[in-house]
Formats: structure tokens, sequence, C-alpha cells
């Protein structure tokens, strides 16, 4: 015999109903706004064009660089017991609730000639980050990399550590086992942080403008060039609007089966 | 047969329930009503007013743009303090970045940009309520870091200066410094040009970041006093800003409006405006 | 194929949270030890010493002539070091790898190559007898299948000293049995040493030569089989055999009882109450056969106590009267808890019950002949 099946309480459904109106109006207005005839030609211009170019260039750098370093960032947090650990993840945390601009004037502040750093930067090496591409990468990795590393430190810590213990008594030593038996366990939620925190990389704007300046070709992305472009250019900055909301929704729509989906 | 214990009829929302189809109810009715009546969701409360005398009571909305910060600030407080039954809230932004917010239905009584053009394409719309005014002219000037480094004497160093910061082309500041390197058949590379949003955003790349120099208003050069150097832009190459205010034709509060307009084009708002650096219109 | 042939000795001392663990572990090649004891009473922490994944506090642990643990010499050998298989009691198959690659895994960290270590692996999946299910996912097993594969997996890397946690525990009652005669025959064939770990004494009767009882971190009683069967020396163990255990002072062929049990008043052996004039309880006497003196314990089997409606009208001196306090149906037979006088058990058939129609929180009469009795010094 079936169970019958309880409906869900009209309140819940009413409220959700709100959320998906306030979601799905903003996006519907832009793509009915979008001159879709010129669609091609807006895309093909040539500061759309290198705008589109340098986001993938520096989103997937900074992406690289999150997973690169936040990998053993997430282990130490998730593995290592030290004195301040909950302040060091609230440290790495930080840009997931600090205003973008604040995070590129603190970039600044750390990375300019005038900078902590960025003075022997210059002085020794004259490297400087500011008004580059690196120094692009640079502030979207600071604001992507918390998101991986609070994805992949859930996924260590949710996964069960007697693993670890049985490829030890198999023999394996700790790189062996973090290679053939963590790694894998964690694949999921590596490849969910990685997915998110290129999506926030491929979105900034604050950090960027404020660190990296606006310079085409150079440094302005994605968002900056839409924000540029919307009072003497509004088709274009739709059309790379467009570009930007189609691969965000990709994204959402493939991570929630890995992230959601059964195990 | 055993009968489900948890079948019952099509439950009623319950309190929650309603409490959210409340919410969304009030969600949809605010969406209904913005779509057409500027005014009708402005955060200020609209009441309207009547001056009595020379005093303007009210709500006032200023869009200016970037480059009076300073000086409209100041004007603020003095009207303020004539007017004590006035309150005046000012949006500062790149005046293009504005033509397009009050084009768009944003709220605003007053407008007072740094070109003719924006202004133009807000009176084109049918949104003024009469002519827009000049109310002080401007210039550009050359800011570098403290103390001149790298020794930039005039336009043409730019091309060879490092990084330069200039407004986008959008804002008017933007539009005459490409004018005024146009002049002088100068361009810089466009891989060593960083655009800002408006003009204090192109400032503060010399102020608090790496840009080697920026063109801006001689106004703001003023402003930052010796947190950098200056180097003139002679005549020949330089552009004069003209600066409109006009009310707008949707505003709540017209008569303020008209009053703190006339205020700025007044004796008092110009003097601020001359102490600023602005020139007269 | 040579197995490395070791004796583990082991002295462990450790604290870890609540738990004071102080045990003495020796075990010889090819024999296998079964520590047999109640939930957290350190059985799993004993092991996890043994496997590496723990240390201990003080003590030595030595295998063969490896020194696998000494603090006082600064010596640990991690896990990874250690000539140890382990046998997880949830199997801990890796999920993500097929069964080969899971049996071949051992081998292949140790250094094997991958077609040399999936040789082992195959010959040893065939042991086990699931040879067709080389290519399977863990998931895809039924949990005796797994478990067969964790073992194989454990023995793949020939390991001197076999630990297994709770074997069995995670399979049902009919796999299980059918698991445990499996590992029976392996640990038969499995020339190293062996600890098991267990709750059920079942795994060690089947299983093991000697086995250890641990309570609280000790050592409680050791020896084998039917040492620890035939003399139980802890309340533990009794009720693991499913004895009765009572402990006395013994008087030559009487035996006082420390602590007669619970109950409004002991009886003796006429049915009168005593007490000590304030309303405590006073002591029972035991009649035994052998004279005993000193503290003794007394092994008293369910099935040597008669139950009676009114007092038995036999020549045995022990008689109690004493209150039912319920049944289980075991088999073929019946379990009356008694209690009042003395706790007891006793088993009678369930034809018995209804004879006497005996009927829970009734008064009964137990009796037992006290050559029925076994005493040993405590």
């Amino acid at each position: 015999m079936t169970t019958p099946r309880r409906r869900p309480p009209l309140g819940v459904v009413v409220a959700a109903g709100v959320a998906v109106a306030f979601f799905a109006l903003p996006l519907v207005g832009l793509v009915r706004r979008a001159s879709w005839s010129t669609l091609a030609d807006d895309l093909g211009s040539p500061d759309a064009r290198s705008a589109l170019g340098l986001s993938l260039v520096c989103s997937l750098s900074a992406t690289a660089l999150s997973v690169l370093f936040g990998m053993p960032l997430a282990w130490v947090l998730a593995r290592v017991r030290f004195p301040g650990r909950a302040f060091v993840r609230g440290l790495v945390l930080l840009p997931l609730v600090l205003p973008p601009v604040v995070g590129g004037v603190a970039l600044l502040s750390a990375f300019s000639r005038q900078g902590i750093v960025g003075g022997y930067l210059y002085d020794w090496f004259g490297i400087q980050l500011t008004f580059s591409t690196a120094g692009a990468v640079l502030a979207e990795t600071f604001v992507a990399l918390p998101f991986f590393v609070i994805t992949v430190e859930a996924g260590l810590r949710s996964m069960d550590r007697r693993y670890e213990d049985v490829a030890a008594t198999l023999g394996a030593a700790r790189r062996v086992s973090f290679q053939r038996v963590t790694l894998p366990l964690v694949a999921p939620a590596v490849i969910a942080g990685a997915v998110l925190s290129w999506a926030r990389a491929l979105g900034e704007f604050g950090a960027t403008i404020t660190f990296a300046g606006n310079i085409v070709g150079k440094t302005q992305t994605l968002p900056l060039a839409v924000y540029l472009q919307l009072e003497s250019n509004p088709d274009v900055a739709i059309a790379l609007s467009l570009v930007l909301l189609v691969v965000s929704l990709t994204v959402i729509v493939s991570l929630r089966e890995r992230w959601l989906g059964p195990s | 047969m055993h009968v489900p214990t948890d079948r019952r009829a099509r439950p009623s929302p319950g309190p929650a329930g309603r409490a959210v189809a409340v919410v969304a109810a009030l969600a949809f009715a605010m969406v209904g009503c913005s779509s057409d009546d500027s005014e009708a969701s402005s955060g200020s409360s609209a009441n309207p007013t009547t001056t009595t005398g020379s005093s303007a009571t009210g709500a006032v909305t200023v869009s200016a743009a970037a480059s009076l910060t300073e000086a409209f600030t100041t004007i603020k407080d003095d009207f303020t303090k004539a007017n004590p039954k006035a309150s005046v809230t000012i949006n500062f932004g790149s005046s293009g970045q504005l033509a397009t917010q009050i084009r768009s239905g944003a709220p605003a009584d007053v407008a007072a940009f740094a070109d003719q053009a924006p202004m133009a394409t807000v009176g084109d719309a049918n949104l003024l309520a009469a002519p827009a005014r000049v109310f002080a002219r401007n210039q550009l000037t050359i800011v570098t870091k403290p103390g001149n480094p790298r020794g930039i004497k005039g336009l043409a160093d730019l091309a060879t200066a490092g990084t330069i910061s200039l407004c986008a082309q959008t804002a008017p500041c933007g539009k005459f410094a490409d004018q005024a390197l146009q002049s002088a058949g100068l361009t810089i590379p466009t891989g060593s040009v960083t655009r800002g949003p408006d003009v204090k955003a192109t400032l503060s790349a010399v102020t608090e970041g790496d840009a080697d120099a920026a063109i801006v208003y001689v106004t703001d050069a003023t402003v930052a006093g010796k947190a950098v150097g200056t180097v003139a832009i002679p005549e020949a190459h330089n552009v004069v800003a003209s600066y409109p205010i006009a009310v707008i034709k949707a505003s709540d509060n017209p008569k303020a409006a008209q009053a703190f307009e006339d205020w700025v084009l007044g004796p008092e708002g110009q003097a601020v405006l001359r102490a600023a650096g602005f020139m007269a219109p | 194929m040579t197995l490395s042939v070791m004796t583990l000795s082991a002295h462990i001392a450790l604290r870890l949270g609540t738990l004071d663990l102080g045990v003495e572990v020796d075990v010889g090649p090819g024999e296998v030890l079964a520590l047999l004891g109640p939930n957290g009473a350190g059985k799993t922490t004993v092991l996890r010493t043994l496997a590496g994944l723990e240390g201990v506090d003080r003590g030595r642990i030595t295998l063969g002539d490896q020194v696998l643990d000494d603090p006082t010499a600064g010596t640990f050998a991690p896990a990874e070091r250690r000539p140890v298989g382990v046998v997880f009691q949830d199997h801990l198959l890796f999920p993500h790898l097929s069964v080969l690659d899971n049996v071949a895994f051992g081998p292949r960290a140790r250094g094997a190559t991958k077609a040399a270590a999936r040789a082992t692996a195959r010959e040893w999946i065939d042991r086990v007898g699931l040879g067709d299910l080389a290519a399977a996912r863990p998931a895809a097993l039924s949990g005796g299948q797994a478990q067969r594969v964790a073992l194989a997996r454990a023995l793949a890397t020939e390991p001197g000293l076999l630990l297994l946690d709770e074997p069995l525990a995670a399979l049902d009652a009919g796999t299980r049995a059918t698991v445990r005669r499996d590992l029976r025959r392996h640990l038969a064939a499995f020339g190293g040493a062996t600890v098991l770990v267990t709750h059920d004494p079942l795994d060690a009767l089947a299983l093991a030569d000697h086995v250890a009882i641990l309570e609280h971190g000790r050592v409680t009683q050791a020896g084998t089989i039917t040492e620890v069967t035939s003399r139980p020396r802890t309340p533990y163990v009794a009720e693991l055999i499913g004895v009765n255990l009572l402990r006395g002072h013994g008087e030559g062929h009487r035996v006082d009882l420390d602590d007669a049990g619970r109950g409004d008043g002991a009886r003796t052996g006429d049915g009168a109450l005593t007490t000590d004039g304030h309303g405590r309880r006073g002591h029972v006497s035991v009649a035994i056969a052998d004279p005993a003196s000193g503290p003794t314990l007394l092994l008293i089997r369910p099935q040597a106590i008669a139950l009676h409606r009114s007092r038995p009208d036999t020549s045995a001196r022990n008689q109690w009267r004493c209150d039912i306090a319920g049944f289980d149906l075991l088999g073929d037979h019946v379990r009356v808890r008694l209690t009042g006088g003395i706790d007891l058990v006793a088993d009678v058939t369930p034809a018995a019950v209804a004879e006497l129609g005996l009927t829970e929180g009734q008064p009964v009469w137990a009796s037992v002949k006290a050559t029925e009795i076994t005493t040993y010094p405590q």
C-alpha cells in the first residue's frame, strides 16, 4: 500500500514562489531588454571580445591559484588542531563578508607601490601588481579563494576519517594515502569548490577595479566592461551581461546535481 | 482497512502561511505600483510643500556631478541653515550615469551636471521643468604624485609616464580629457590608460593607488591639495566645461527645488563655487 | 608464499578520555586471542595501539624482534610501518575502488608494481571465494561478501599480526554464522598472530584459542576458552556464559554469601526472613560439597536449579524462597529469573513451567544440590 503524499504547507509554497519571482523577474527583464538582432555584432566588438578573453584568462588563473593554495589551507583547517584555528578560519573567510571595494582598498594597502609588501616588490624586483593583469588575478583570487576553502574544508570534515586509518594500516604513507584515498573521496567537494570560486572570480568587480584599475585589454574584465559600457553602449553591456547570466546559470545548475544529488 | 490518520482536507494556511501570503501580496503590489510613478516609491517623505516667504520646506534630492562633491556639500549646509525646514539629499556620481538614472525614472528634484550633453539627454526626454542654466565652469588639469617624481611637464609627457588615470568616456571629464589629448595630437597607449567611473575614482587612483598621473578638474586638484602635484594644461589644449543645473519636471517639491537652484546661482552659492576653484558661468 | 612468523608481546598503558587502560597481551604465531568485553572496556583502543593508530603512554609493544612502540626508548612505528593487517567492523572498503583494487591497495602501497599487486589480489580474492566479483564496487556487495573482501585485503600484505575489530558485528545473524565459519578456516591457515576483538562469546568460542576478558581497561580474566568458561571470575563473564556466579566467604562446608541480593530480606533455608533487628538483610549461607575457606566463588549452572511451588521435600540442603522476576524463552528451554534471597537464573523446560503454573511475581522455592555447586577461590 502506498502512503499518501503529504502536500507541502501552503505558506511554504507561497514564500518559495515569491523568492522565485524575486530572482526570475530581473533575469526575464534582462533577456527582454537584450538586442537579439545585434547580439553577435555586440559580442564581436573589439572591446567585448577583449573583455571576454580577459575574463576567461583571469578567472581560470584565479581558480587555479585558489585550488593550489586553498587545498593545503583547507586540509590544515580541517585536520590539524592548532591554537587560534578558529581565528585563522575567520580570517580566511573574511573576504566573504567584506565589501569587494573594501577588499580592493585592503589589497592596495598591502600590494601597491606604497604598500607593505608592494613597496619591496617594486623596489627590489621592479614588479608592479596594480594596473596589471596579474593584479586582476590577485584581486579575483582574494575573493574566490575563501569559497574554495570553505567548501573543501566541509568536505574533508564530513569524510569518514577511518578510511585514512585503513590506508595507514595497509602500509600507505601519508602522501600516498592523501592521493589515493582522501583526494578521491573529497573530489566532489573539490570540484564544487573550484566551480564556485571560478564563478565568484568571474563576477568580481569592486576589488578588481580598485586594485587593478580599468584598462582595456589588461584589466577590463566582463563586469567592468558592463559597468562602463552601460551608458555609452547599452546593447553591448547587456549582451555581455547575458553571457555572464548564461555562464552563472550553467554553473549553478550543474553544481546542484553534484552538491545535493545522491552520493 | 487501515485509514491513514494523516490524511486531511486541504489544509488552511495557518498563521505562518497567512503572514507569507500578506507579504507576497504586498510585494506584488509594490511592483505593480512603482512601474509608472517614479515618485511613488521615493525614499523621502513626499509632502507637497510651499515656500512661505523665502523659506523652502520639505525634502530636496539633488543629483550632482562628482566634481561638485565638496562645493555642493558646503552649499547644502548653507542652504539648510537658511532654510531650516528643508532637508537636502545629494546623490553624487558621473553625470552620464546620473542622466541615465533620471531618464530611467530615478527620483531627483534637481540635476547639476558637469557637461551640457547629459543634461540635453534629460531635456530631450522632456523631463526638465524649465531649460537648464549654467552655474559654473571648470577646466582640466594634470595631477601627479606629490613632488611630480616622473617630471611631467605637459600632456605630451603622459604618453610615457606609466599608468595614466582618466575618466570613462561617458563621464564628462573623460570626454574632455580625450578632447584635450586629441587637440594636442596625442594618444596614450591603451595599455597604460585606466578609466575610472567618475572623477573622484579617477583622482583616487593617483592619491590612493599606483597611477602615475590623472587628468581631472582644476577643482579636484584644489581639493586634493598636498596629496597631489599639479601640472597645468595650456589654454590652447584645455577644455572649458560648462556646468548646467535644472529642476526636474516630475519633482515632488518643485518650489524647494527651484529655491535650491536659485541658491546655487545666487551670491551665496557662487561664492562657495568660486572658493572651490570653479570659474564664473 | 612466506608469512612472517612472529610473536606479539604487548604491554599497554594509556589514558584516553575517561578510559584508563592497562593490559598485557601475548600472542604466539598461529595463535588467535579473543579480546572479549563490554562496550567501553577499551578493546578497540587496544587494537588501535597494536595497529599503530594510537601510541601508548607507558609500556612496550614488540612483534618478533621489531619494536613497534617504546616511549622510554622514544621508538614509535606508525601504522604504515608495521607489518599489521586490520579488518575493521564496517569493512571500510574504499568506495571509489573496485574489489580488486581494494585488495591490491596494500601490496601496491608497500611497493609492488600495479601488475604484481593485482595478481596477488586476484589470488586472495579467489581464496575467499569471490573471484567473479573482482571488478565489482563495494556498494554492490552484500555485508558478508564485503567482510570477506576486507579480510582478503588485510591478508594480502602478508602481515605478521592480524587484527580484527568486531568483524561480524555488522552482519545479520544468518550471514554471521557463515562468515564465522569461513573466518575460522582462514585464521587456521594464517601463520601469524591474531587478535580478535569481540563482544560476542560465540566468536571467541568458534575462532579463538585463548581469550582475555577486558573490563574497564583491565584484564579481569585470561586463559583458554575452557579455563574461562569453567571457572568464570567476574559477573560479566558469568553472564556471558550464562551461569550463576556468587561470591562469599567459605567456612568449611558452608559459604556465607557477601551480598545475597536485593529484595526485602534474606530468607534462610527454612524460609524465615532474617534481619538484624534494624531491618537490614542478613546473610544467606550455601551448603557445598567440598570444603572451602576464605574468599570463594560459587558456580551454579542454571540447569542445576529445580523449582517447586511449595517447600520441597528433597535431600537438597539448599532451598531458597524466591520470587520470579521474569521469563525468557530460549530455544527449547525457559530461563527463569529469580530474585529475593538470592538473584539466580534457572533453566526449566516449558512443560515444567506449565505444570507448576509459574507466573511473574509468584513466589517459588528453588533448590540446588550441594554436589551441583562448583567452588573455587576468588
